[in-house]
């Protein structure tokens, strides 16, 4: 069940677009550098997802 | 799959959701592959499958999110602690852009292709690098070093209700009652802790983190609270075992298995025993139905572990099982010394490795 609603979470931007959400980057040192630039601080998140 | 709803709600935050707003004033990223994460510098306990790091470009810390009791991976998450959690980041960050928050000093790295059992056993083999192998070979290698303690790197993570500390989890560290040994020390429900040890916390991650660094030899911990806006120390007596977690979620290679379960005798039951009073004497309570598949055993439910290789007591343990947990190398064996129906007889325990996909 918990399967089902994290796939179906999944698909929502893909269905309403994703322009509500979040964006989120999948590079750290891109990451860094963007956060550089913009004097923003970082959130990382760690997932294991295997 | 541990965390998959709280991942899939901070991942898909609406921007103009509450903590989406939060969010927007950060770099967002997100991190699946572990393969060239610095270890050292991102050190935490590798049992948990998502963890979370607010920090800055120049690679300071500001705090940590996320952790796990044994029971269950879900307890600290919460969309409304991570709020507040967020936001007490960007007050730290406007602080280290004024030059007020003192900078750390950067960890030395660690990268998992510079761990050898990794390379030979996951990058060779093609596999993902997951979080707990990490953590995993991490204590193999310390293991076959002569480096394992087993005291603080099997046991990791001590349990903040052990020391009677339960939190309003939505509120972050907002205590929602104290008992036990940090009710004796003074705390009181609706304080916030604000530090552990001396050292600033925001979030249960922070201080599940800083807990696992007292030692375990420590006798007490200094905690401080926030009460109604004045700081109060607190200096709590740290009862027996308080670093004591249930392992069993653990995936771990230096964790010997050993398929029964016990539970410590009373002092009186000692005596009619003619056992030490300070002896780890234990009852056997649970025998798994492996034990016979695997050959572990033959004990069974009620018998009397009175000793474990001529020892009969320990420092820390307060079981038989414990004992052979903290001496016995997985894949050992050890003479138990047994009392079965009025009788003494001695048995081998055959303790196994967990093996998975290594």
């Amino acid at each position: 069940m918990m399967r089902l609603i994290a796939l179906a979470a999944l698909f929502v931007p893909a269905l309403f677009g994703q322009e509500q959400f979040i964006d989120w980057l999948t590079n750290y040192r891109q990451a860094l550098t963007v956060a550089k630039a913009a004097k923003k601080p970082i959130f990382l998140e760690f997932r294991c997802e295997a | 799959m541990e965390g998959r709803v709280f991942d899939a709600q901070v991942v898909l935050s609406p921007k103009d959701s509450p903590l989406g707003k939060v969010l927007s004033e950060y770099v967002c990223v997100r991190i699946v592959r572990m393969d060239d994460v610095d270890v050292g510098l991102f050190d935490r306990d590798w049992n948990n499958a998502i963890y979370f790091f607010v920090l800055n470009s120049d690679e300071q810390i500001y705090m940590r999110y996320g952790g796990r009791e044994s029971q269950s991976p879900d307890t600290y998450n919460s969309l409304d602690s991570l709020r507040v959690a967020l936001e007490q980041g960007l007050t730290l960050h406007q602080k280290y852009l004024q030059g007020s928050l003192a900078k750390q000093e950067r960890p030395k790295p660690l990268s998992p292709r510079d761990m050898p059992l990794l390379v030979e056993r996951t990058f060779a083999q093609r596999q993902c690098v997951e979080c707990h192998l990490i953590g995993d070979f991490q204590n193999i290698q310390r293991e076959r070093d002569g480096k394992l303690d087993k005291l603080s790197q099997l046991y990791r993570s001590p349990d903040i209700k052990t020391i009677g500390i339960s939190l309003d989890v939505p509120k972050g560290l907002v205590v929602k009652e104290a008992t036990g040994a940090v009710a004796a020390a003074g705390m009181k429900p609706g304080d916030r802790i604000a530090a552990w040890n001396g050292v600033p916390v925001y979030t249960f991650g922070d201080v599940q983190y800083r807990y696992d660094k007292v030692d375990r030899r420590a006798k007490d911990v200094n905690i401080t609270v926030d009460r109604g806006g004045q700081a109060v120390e607190l200096k709590v007596d740290l009862p027996a075992r308080w670093w004591w977690t249930d392992l069993r979620f653990r995936q771990s290679s230096v964790d010997p298995r050993l398929d029964f379960e016990d539970r410590p005798l009373t002092s009186e039951q000692k005596q009619k025993l003619g056992l030490k009073p300070d002896s780890f004497a234990s009852q056997v309570k649970y025998v798994s139905e492996m034990a016979k598949v695997r050959n572990t055993h033959d004990l069974q439910v009620g018998d009397v572990i009175a000793a474990v290789d001529g020892v009969d007591h320990d420092e820390f343990a307060h079981t038989a099982e414990l004992y052979l947990k903290l001496h016995t190398k997985a894949g050992e064996t050890a003479k138990l010394e047994v009392i079965r129906d009025g009788k003494r007889i001695t048995m081998p325990i055959q303790t196994y490795v967990l093996s998975f996909r290594k």
